[in-house]
């Protein structure tokens, strides 16, 4: 009786917390005519791939899909690079006001860039990045939460590793690059994973640095397309949503575990 | 003796740089320059508390604040229990709950403009499929985005369908770490699953209860992108939350200096929700 009690709930709940992605992704396949007919049809009567075709034409979907890729790809880079290098240094360097900027680091986590949005724009202003796409790489490359997990995961390399190569005569940068990198695979596919994630999901950024059309990411061009005069049609608008969440379906499909499990113990996102 | 500074700290440098500019440089620049008069334009005037002034006065500011708290009233509940029921059903490592969670948390991992668009089609007055299946049922359709109530309440959806698979995963881990002693003692005893439940576990919980608490309340509190996207603020100011409202002060009316002094109380509050958050946490 609990159980099947449980099972309806369940069943209940999936329908409805699948029912804005169902709904969609059926209503991209639909003609104009028939997006635009009252009473809505769950099923796509005659599937036609007319919103695709024009997202793929009309909108330049390939332009800003470039650039999503290109800040994605080099963002996700730096992040990795000065968070892998960044956390040995918090962790395992010794310095005046090590314990100060630990908990620094900490207080970040909740200062996002909503929170922060206009000194934010004056500063990447100041720095000539306004319509730059390295206006949306180089803010955003410090994550908070990437820097938190990069501290914890290097606490946990024993330090014995490291004395006994300093024992051994090497500088401290061959013991990063031949010792510390080398055991830090797991932090850096994890890094990895959540930086290209968050900036193919990022809207706060390239909202407030970029307004020409050319440098448009993926995630900015669908929210200004649907406030355009004249409207663009919801058949191309929902094929566009359609297509730009399909990559972060495969990765995190393919690494679930990372993310369930990372959040939760990060908490909040970037 | 340990020296007090060795070179191995110089690795933290480049992060260090990053953290400096872009993200404690912009925190202190709005406390200053919430002092000043600026359009970005002109050089900045110094006007003393002015800004802070015309802020207590500022009827919008206090609506977008207003605003905030109606929301925070109405989705914190939502996001509590949906995501402990949830968890309470699926906190057992078997393959169905495992697929099962993973599709309640999807949500969470989607780009925050395309899942908002997909819910806005979903509410969408005179095409969307909810409207037509409560016409259906014999019920009036609901004018979801254009009434002042309707459009708050479609934001605390949203904002509960894009939260629910973190928070469950919250509740799942404080689940998971209670001892099933407990709850055999309880039954030996003579509880039932309700009781087992409500006087045994849920008590057992508290720190995650507040974790759960915390997050919901900052991802409200400061989510933009939603907001953006599916109402814009309208119908009216009606869903205009305090970071479109400053956003709106910025970028539409280029008023900086008093753009920056609702920031500082807008951070101000974001940093009381942190600090309570990390004393729950170094629990």
């Amino acid at each position: 009786m609990a159980r099947c009690i449980k099972l309806i709930f369940l069943i209940v709940m999936l329908l409805l917390y699948m029912l804005p992605v169902y709904y969609s992704i059926a209503s991209s396949f639909k003609s104009l005519k028939e997006i635009y007919s009252y009473p809505p049809t769950v099923f796509p009567q005659n599937p036609s791939l007319q919103g695709y075709i024009e997202a793929l034409r009309k909108q330049d979907m390939l332009t800003y899909l470039r650039n999503t890729l290109f800040v994605a790809v080099v963002a996700t880079i730096i992040t990795v690079m000065i968070s892998v290098m960044g956390g040995y240094g918090l962790a395992k360097g010794t310095f005046i006001g090590k314990i100060a900027l630990n908990r620094l680091v900490v207080m970040t986590l909740f200062i996002t860039a909503q929170v922060i949005m206009v000194p934010l724009f004056v500063i990447i202003r100041r720095l000539g990045l306004i319509n730059n796409l390295w206006g949306l790489i180089l803010p955003a490359v410090y994550t908070p939460t990437g820097m938190f997990t990069a501290i914890q995961y290097m606490k946990d390399i024993p330090d014995e590793f490291l004395e006994s190569a300093k024992v051994d005569g090497a500088s401290e940068w061959v013991i990063f690059w031949k010792i510390v990198f080398p055991l830090s695979k797991p932090l850096i596919a994890a890094l990895s994973i959540f930086s290209f994630t968050w900036r193919w999901n990022d809207f706060v950024l390239p909202l407030l640095v970029v307004n020409r059309r050319s440098l448009y990411t993926l995630q900015l061009a669908l929210a200004v397309i649907q406030g355009e005069f004249g409207g663009t049609p919801w058949n191309t608008i929902l094929a566009f949503s359609t297509l730009t969440i399909i990559p972060t379906l495969v990765i995190f499909l393919l690494f679930q575990r990372f993310f369930m499990r990372g959040i939760t113990a990060g908490g909040l996102k970037y | 003796m340990k020296k007090l500074i060795n070179s191995r700290f110089l690795f933290a440098v480049p992060a260090l740089a990053f953290l400096f500019i872009f993200v404690l440089l912009p925190v202190f620049s709005v406390f200053v320059l919430s002092f000043f008069s600026w359009d970005l334009i002109s050089p900045p005037k110094f006007t003393g508390w002015g800004n802070f002034l015309r802020l207590l006065e500022d009827k919008w500011f206090w609506n977008s604040i207003w605003v905030s708290i109606k929301l925070l009233m109405m989705t914190v509940p939502m996001c509590f229990f949906v995501p402990l029921a949830l968890a309470v059903c699926l906190y057992k490592e078997t393959t169905f709950s495992k697929i099962l969670r993973a599709f309640f948390y999807w949500p969470y991992m989607m780009p925050a403009v395309a899942g908002t668009t997909m819910f806005k089609w979903l509410l969408s007055y005179d095409l969307g499929l909810l409207n037509h299946i409560i016409k259906s049922a014999g019920f009036s359709p609901v004018p979801w985005l254009l009434k002042p109530t309707p459009a708050l309440f479609a934001i605390s959806l949203l904002r509960t369908w894009g939260m629910t698979g973190l928070l469950m995963m919250m509740f799942i881990t404080g689940l998971q770490s209670v001892p099933e002693e407990f709850h055999e003692a309880a039954r030996v005893d003579g509880a039932n699953r309700w009781q087992t439940f409500w006087y045994v576990t849920f008590p057992l919980l508290k720190n995650t209860n507040l974790l759960v608490l915390t997050t919901a309340i900052a991802h409200v509190f400061r989510d933009f992108a939603g907001v953006y996207v599916l109402t814009g603020g309208g119908p009216g100011y009606s869903t205009m939350v305090t970071p479109l409202y400053i956003y709106n002060t910025a970028f539409t009316q280029w008023r900086i200096g008093y753009a920056y002094a609702m920031s500082v109380v807008f951070l101000l509050i974001s940093f009381a929700i942190a600090v309570v958050t990390l004393r729950v946490r170094e629990r």
